[in-house]
């Protein structure tokens, strides 16, 4: 019984492995359709996937600002210092007197324009600041320790500078949803290309159908070659759009190079994504499976054997 | 093993094509099925097979009622006939020996075992030289052949044989009608609608013979028992 099965299944791929070599156009046509459908939301995924990253790596250095007022005497700071040192939300701090932030400028200033105007201020305008990270990077915990700070006395202003970053994310989180969108779409349109391809097929196999009716062959037997077909389809495409997506990615880092190393940053994306790659094959082979399934039961029950 | 009671087939707005029909096919019998164009014999045949379903009646195979039949068992079924159908219904697309495999790919065999037994079939009906060769070459007693062994490979024990002799010449009727009694004489039942009522294989052996629908006679054949209007409607159609 299982061997039996086995070899309807060996059967099945080796024709058709023998069929697709006998087309090999049209199965490169079908499985470059299926591959560029892929590679669409896969793209856009990269790009939002590793701006996501990128993000998230900025929250983590998210600090949070505290600016002390401009009369405070080192009693005050010490206070403070002290109770920094005790609240439990508190990663790690330090403290920037208003003399090393006034010479901090002086250097930062010194190779631009701006130096003159920073010279020609006769006192320090800088209040002394401690630079606070938090353990959470979660933007609510950061937003109460913020506020918690703001009321300590002494405390001009606290400062979490985040806004943009919630602004990214959420921008990011609406880009996901659109893939998503883009990608369900495609999905339809594969299904519906896949299963004319195979219902083609069928039709021209309409005679072996009939015969292999007539002579005793269970649905699922006829099925299985168109199944495979399906499959087969869908395993070309994925494997065809993850190179597509690599070859893409290599031409954008390249182009992207030049403009990164401007901004100092190393924004290039990673030539394989193993998430990525897994899940576009295993979604190009379900739709292959699908399309085909929905085509060969519809043809198979139409296909009369008198 | 094969059992008619009361059968009636009617199509889809069409006159009755079968009319309370009843007879009995014991195992390893050589049943001949007669009747002018259009008289049933092909719808009777599809009955016998599984194709079609009776409209009223029971028809029993093997003491199974294909009427009852759910719809995955029909293959199972199928499987105990060897089919062989006027137009051969060969695969063109594929050479001999591939048309032979295709019923022992559809029972799970293949490999060595599926190669020695497609040529042992071929053997059979004298096409062994032939499995290379793409069936539109062969002539159509060689094709009528081919699909004999192809309907034989799986060593059914029922023959069904829809007019196999019917676009033959006189010799190649005879070729496959000693076929087909080699299969007989070895235990095979053998069907065979045929209006070929004068061949001298038919003596000797039953006849359904099917007038409009209705079964005329189940008797075995002498000669001097054919029906005289059978003779002058095979000379019209004919």
């Amino acid at each position: 019984m299982i061997n039996t099965m086995l070899n309807h299944h060996s059967q099945a791929i080796k024709l058709v492995l023998s069929r697709m070599r006998n087309n090999m156009l049209s199965t490169l046509m079908i499985s470059l359709v299926i591959a560029v459908a892929m590679c669409v939301p896969g793209l856009f995924y990269m790009g939002v996937d590793h701006l996501s990253t990128l993000i998230n790596h900025m929250q983590d250095k998210t600090e949070i600002s505290l600016f002390l007022k401009l009369d405070a005497d080192k009693d005050a700071i010490s206070e403070i210092d002290a109770m920094l040192a005790k609240n439990s939300a508190i990663k790690q701090y330090h403290l920037v007197t208003k003399a090393q932030a006034w010479q901090q400028l002086k250097e930062k200033s010194a190779a631009n324009e701006v130096s003159n105007q920073v010279n020609e201020l006769a006192k320090n305008p800088l209040p002394d600041a401690f630079f606070i990270q938090a353990k959470s990077t979660e933007p609510e915990a950061l937003e109460a320790l913020k506020n918690e700070l703001q009321n300590i006395p002494g405390v001009e202003q606290a400062l979490l500078n985040t806004e943009w970053a919630k602004r990214l994310a959420t921008l990011l989180a609406l880009g996901k949803k659109i893939i998503l969108f883009i990608a369900s779409l495609l999905a339809i349109a594969l299904l519906v290309i896949i299963g004319n391809t195979v219902r083609m097929q069928i039709l021209t196999q309409k005679d072996e159908i009939v015969v292999s009716k007539l002579i005793g062959a269970t649905s699922s037997f006829i099925r299985m070659p168109f199944l495979y077909a399906g499959i087969l389809y869908g395993l070309l495409g994925g494997l065809l759009a993850i190179l597509l997506l690599a070859a893409v990615v290599i031409i954008f880092n390249q182009s992207v190079a030049q403009l990164s190393s401007l901004y100092s940053n190393d924004f290039s994306l990673p030539l394989f994504n193993m998430h990525l790659s897994i899940s576009v094959i295993c979604t190009a082979v379900l739709i292959g499976w699908l399309g085909s399934y929905l085509a060969v039961t519809r043809a198979i029950a139409a296909i009369k054997i008198t | 093993m094969i059992k008619f009671d009361q059968v009636t087939k009617r199509y889809p707005s069409s006159d009755e094509i079968l009319k309370n029909i009843s007879f009995n096919i014991e195992a390893g019998e050589l049943v001949f099925v007669t009747g002018h164009s259009g008289a049933g014999k092909s719808t009777l045949l599809k009955l016998i097979a599984a194709i079609e379903r009776p409209t009223s009646g029971t028809v029993l195979i093997a003491n199974q009622n294909i009427s009852k039949l759910k719809p995955s068992a029909i293959p199972f079924m199928r499987r105990r006939f060897g089919l062989i159908f006027q137009d051969h219904k060969l695969l063109y697309d594929r050479n001999c020996f591939d048309n032979v495999i295709l019923p022992l790919h559809i029972n799970g065999i293949s490999g060595t075992e599926a190669a020695k037994r497609v040529r042992a079939a071929l053997d059979k009906v004298g096409l062994l030289h032939k499995e290379k060769a793409m069936p539109i070459t062969l002539s159509g007693g060689e094709q009528q052949r081919l699909a004999i062994a192809r309907a034989v490979v799986s060593r059914p024990s029922i023959l069904i044989a829809d007019e196999p002799t019917g676009n033959l010449d006189a010799q190649y009727a005879a070729d496959i009608m000693d076929i087909f009694n080699a299969f007989n004489q070895v235990g095979v039942t053998v069907i065979m609608a045929t209006h070929d009522t004068l061949g001298k294989n038919i003596e000797g052996n039953r006849v359904l013979h099917i007038d409009h629908g209705t079964l005329k006679s189940s008797a075995i054949t002498q000669s001097a028992f054919l029906p005289t209007v059978n003779l002058r409607e095979n000379l019209h159609h004919d």
